[in-house]
């Protein structure tokens, strides 16, 4: 064969290669044919034959094969254009909900270890944390690959106008995205802190003064707990609704309350339950114990009047400038609902 | 690129002009084949007709037209090689009479709403160069 048509040989084969197997050498024949037609045009126009380089140029103004061949198949998608900004959105959701509090956990672990560990277990983390993308988004892209391909037309069809959210009526109760984060992010540090109480049991000072805490402390751990986590959970949702509902400003209000009352109640509680000082005696500790409860129990209405102050000041103001659970922004234009 | 145009706007008008060539492509190629004809004969009588189109673009349309039961196609040897020719079916006439009674609905609309602009472009370009003439006739 000469090179002129092994250089079309080729071509074809690498057509061959990008399309549908079956229709493989009906495809090939002809495009065989139009080359070879557009070859003896031009070889008649010049009166000779065409040399490698104009052959070439003639298969360059072809196509690329693998372009060539994607012509003739049917237009594919690993995921369309209906799917595709859910798929979006759910991997925004997987990425703040899932991957960053993870980044956070191991950059406190990290930060927690000390000097000495960190480099070794943040590195050996950020490996697992690597992992974790690649799963989560993996499966997230497996789940709208399969999604695809299964008949939707009732999903389609299937839907009332009437049940779309309602259009949001302004913008007050607006709240900003960069104060969701930043409560996330601070929630989950405090919570990250509260996990690893190990002195909750005995607090030990420096100079050796063992602080040993009320039986009561296990209400307060659970409960601030269960408060951190709460707050948590709801500003994940602000962030992706970043505006006050009422129920939303509702929950926020019944937060501050156990916060508040779980705070009042440490100061009435009498957390102190004896403190051990090196070279100070019993009876002497005993009274410091008893001076700090009775002064923290005295307090307890100026931290009540404190807590009260805060709540209506922050809540109230919230409460009112909520909008009806279920509202939505549309496109910037607030049309009452 | 169309004159006086930036690059992003040459791209758009790109856009464009291929999306409206699209639709013309498919009546302009049923057209051609009223009579029985094999690809490369058929692109050198559109390109002569001023409707130049690859091969990248015409084989895989011949293709989806004969799937969809339009055109009917045999492979035949003419002048020592083989050629797969194709030609309307009678399914092809009939979808082919109703696009065009649509095309010359969508024609007359088009000039009813633009023709006054046409009638500015000829007027500024001339002689009106380049513009069918055709299209002023609705106006």
């Amino acid at each position: 064969m000469d090179k002129e048509k092994g250089l079309i040989a080729r071509y074809l084969q690498a057509v061959r290669f990008w399309l549908p197997k079956e229709q493989q050498d009906d495809i090939v024949a002809e495009l065989a044919e139009e080359l070879q037609s557009k070859i003896e045009e031009r070889e008649s126009a010049l009166g000779r034959k065409l040399d490698e380089a104009e052959i070439a140029a003639l298969l360059k103004q072809s196509g690329r094969p693998m372009v060539v061949a994607s012509r003739f198949r049917p237009q594919e998608s690993l995921i369309g254009p209906v799917l595709f900004p859910i798929y979006v959105f759910v991997l925004k959701i997987v990425a703040l909900c899932y991957l960053l509090p993870w980044l956070l956990v191991l950059i406190g672990i990290a930060v927690w270890k000390g000097s000495a560990g960190m480099p070794g277990y943040f590195f050996s983390g950020l490996g697992t944390f690597w992992t974790l993308i690649f799963t989560s988004s993996g499966v997230v892209t497996i789940v709208f690959t399969v999604l695809e391909r299964v008949p939707r037309e009732k999903f389609l069809d299937d839907w009332d106008p009437r049940k779309l959210p309602t259009v949001r009526v302004s913008d007050r109760g607006q709240i900003k995205r960069s104060s969701s984060i930043a409560e996330v992010i601070a929630n989950l540090l405090v919570v990250f802190w509260w996990l690893n109480l190990s002195w909750f049991n005995s607090l030990v000072f420096p100079v050796g003064v063992h602080v040993v805490l009320s039986p009561i402390r296990h209400y307060f751990y659970w409960g601030f707990l269960s408060v951190a986590l709460l707050s948590i959970a709801l500003s994940v949702t602000n962030l992706l609704q970043p505006y006050w509902t009422r129920t939303r400003s509702y929950m926020k209000l019944g937060l501050d309350i156990a916060g508040s009352g779980l705070f009042c109640w440490v100061v009435k509680a009498r957390m102190l339950a004896e403190v051990i000082w090196p070279n100070v005696s019993a009876a002497k500790t005993a009274e410091v114990v008893a001076a700090i409860n009775t002064n923290a129990a005295r307090s307890f209405p100026f931290a009540v009047a404190a807590c009260v102050l805060i709540v209506v000041l922050a809540d109230l103001p919230r409460l009112i400038s909520s909008r009806p659970s279920g509202s939505q922004k549309l496109n910037g234009v607030h049309v009452a609902s | 690129m169309a004159h006086g145009m930036t690059n992003g706007n040459a791209d758009v008008f790109e856009n464009l002009r291929l999306e409206l060539r699209r639709g013309c492509l498919i009546l302009a190629v049923l057209g051609t084949l009223r009579t029985e004809q094999y690809g490369y004969t058929m692109r050198k009588s559109l390109a002569e007709h001023g409707l130049a189109v690859d091969e990248g673009t015409l084989y895989p349309l011949l293709r989806r037209l004969e799937s969809q039961g339009l055109l009917v196609s045999q492979w035949r040897e003419e002048d020592k090689r083989n050629k797969r020719f194709y030609r309307l079916s009678a399914d092809g006439e009939s979808i082919l009479e109703q696009l065009l009674a649509e095309w010359q609905g969508i024609n007359a609309s088009v000039n009813g709403i633009v023709g006054a602009q046409i009638l500015n472009i000829e007027v500024e370009d001339g002689q009106g160069k380049g513009i069918d003439r055709s299209l002023l006739a609705g106006r």
